[in-house]
């Protein structure tokens, strides 16, 4: 595969699991008519709208929300020009505005971008990575991260954010109703089977579309990792970047689980969590899956 | 009723023909622009020569011809115009600074001066940039032409005054020194 079918691939499978993510509200929506009755039509709209609200602000204001609570430091180009040069080389090769740079005072090497669209980005280096990394390696991780900026991957982690916290908060308001309450359709004539079914879809949906938000993210990584390729046209260095990031153990300092997923390489401990709640695809097979373009070049 | 439906059928001709047209013209723009970013690049290395060739020669006095040969390509580049002459004139100052940046290995001092290393540098990041630029110019390039080449686009090139653009294609001699395949 080249990277041009995998950015393809990668884009169908982001819209697949968005589709699946409007699916799985819908049967939320519809397992609460089946075991409440109509008088509950109105949590829906409610639910959207408080997710709504508290992931638009983070996401409209992610470039400065990220900077606080990272503690990353803007800098300007007299303060490292090798890494404004470098980040310059980005910019013409995908024809992107330039974005502002942060750094973050951390031994552990890892970077980040952010921001709502490209006129506001921001990327970040922990000053660990800017050690750690030579020239080519250095350009692969830039790279990766405009290209989550190209891929306007806030917007996509967003709109993600905000279906899986209003079907947490639609099925918690209704697990409580039902402790409180109980059914509210009383006239007796529901489906039992449908019951059953109705309930267990409300007890699994949140466990459901925090699965489906991580795979959102894993698919994410993938495909900024094949639009890196096409805009450096160099697989070896973001691979050798990658390899750097696996063989070192420290993770960064503050590891606050709200921004885990815009880190390149996850700051949480892997090994605890399944692959199927992780951020990230496995580092090896980001790995592999570089290598295989550079055999193509 | 006849009416309403007949609006919006030339409605929506309209709004076809603007989009084919529009999508010609912005295409053949980002041409425009990724050929001025190239300019730009190819600019910036022009300027930053004179100074390494002056660092160098106060370390390696015997290498005449190296800098000749840097001098020579750098003024037929700067003066080189349209795509193609651009694009040779650019192949041959890149292999003239290969050789400059050979002759320097030979002479450590020169390599550990931090006058030299900062020149380096600044050269490798413009080396990179212009070859991103090339790339992105190519990339828009591609872009125009098949837009130029495919139905329902190819009807509107007349109208926009849009054509096919040449890529930049530079001729790198060490390209050329792939290995043959023999059966």
């Amino acid at each position: 595969m080249n990277f041009r079918t995998m950015q393809a691939a990668n884009r169908r499978k982001t819209f697949g699991l968005l589709m699946g993510m409007g699916i799985l509200m819908w049967c939320v929506v519809y397992a609460s008519l089946t075991y409440f009755g109509g008088s509950t039509a109105g949590i829906v709209p409610i639910a959207v709208g408080i997710a709504l609200i508290s992931v638009w602000g983070s996401y409209y204001g992610s470039d400065k929300l990220v900077l606080t609570m990272t503690g990353a430091k803007l800098i300007q180009e007299s303060d490292n020009p090798k890494l404004f040069g470098l980040i310059h080389e980005i910019i013409i090769a995908s024809g992107m505005p330039m974005p502002k740079v942060a750094i973050v005072v951390d031994s552990a090497p890892n970077a980040f971008a952010t921001g709502r669209n490209p006129e506001h980005a921001l990327i970040a280096f922990t000053t660990g990575i800017l050690d750690a990394m030579d020239r080519d390696q250095l350009q692969g991780v830039i790279a990766h991260e405009m290209a989550h900026v190209a891929n306007r991957d806030t917007l996509v982690s967003a709109v993600a954010a905000t279906t899986a916290g209003a079907i947490a908060i639609v099925s918690d308001m209704l697990t409580r109703m039902m402790f409180f309450g109980g059914r509210r359709d009383n006239n007796g004539n529901g489906n039992p089977i449908a019951l059953v079914f109705s309930l267990i879809i409300l007890i699994l949906a949140p466990i459901a579309a925090i699965m489906l938000k991580s795979a959102i993210s894993r698919k994410r990584e993938s495909l900024a990792d094949a639009t890196a390729v096409s805009f450096t046209r160099n697989p070896a260095g973001l691979r050798s970047a990658l390899e750097i990031l696996a063989s070192d153990s420290t993770v960064v300092q503050q590891r606050s689980t709200a921004v885990a997923h815009i880190w390149i390489e996850s700051p949480l401990d892997s090994k605890s969590v399944s692959k199927l709640f992780s951020t990230h695809p496995p580092i090896q097979e980001r790995i592999a899956v570089l290598k295989s373009m550079e055999s193509l070049s | 009723m006849e009416i309403i439906i007949a609006v919006a059928a030339v409605a929506l001709i309209a709004l076809f023909l603007i989009t084919q047209y529009n999508r010609l013209i912005r295409l053949n723009i980002t041409v425009d622009e990724a050929w001025a970013q190239i300019e730009v690049q190819l600019k910036r290395r022009a300027d930053l020569i004179p100074n390494l060739v002056e660092t160098v020669k106060g370390y390696a006095t015997h290498e005449q011809s190296t800098f000749d040969a840097v001098v020579t390509a750098r003024a037929k580049a700067t003066s080189a115009t349209g795509v193609a002459d651009v694009a040779a004139a650019d192949g041959m100052l890149t292999q003239a600074l290969r050789g400059l940046l050979a002759v320097a290995e030979a002479y450590p001092d020169l390599k550990a001066s931090s006058n030299f290393l900062s020149l380096q540098e600044e050269l490798a990041t413009t080396e990179n940039k212009v070859a991103f630029s090339r790339q992105f110019y190519n990339d828009n390039v591609r872009s125009l032409n098949t837009a130029v080449k495919t139905i329902p686009s190819s009807f509107f090139t007349g109208l926009a005054k849009v054509g096919e653009r040449e890529f930049y294609e530079v001729e790198d001699p060490q390209d050329r020194k792939a290995p043959n395949v023999k059966f």
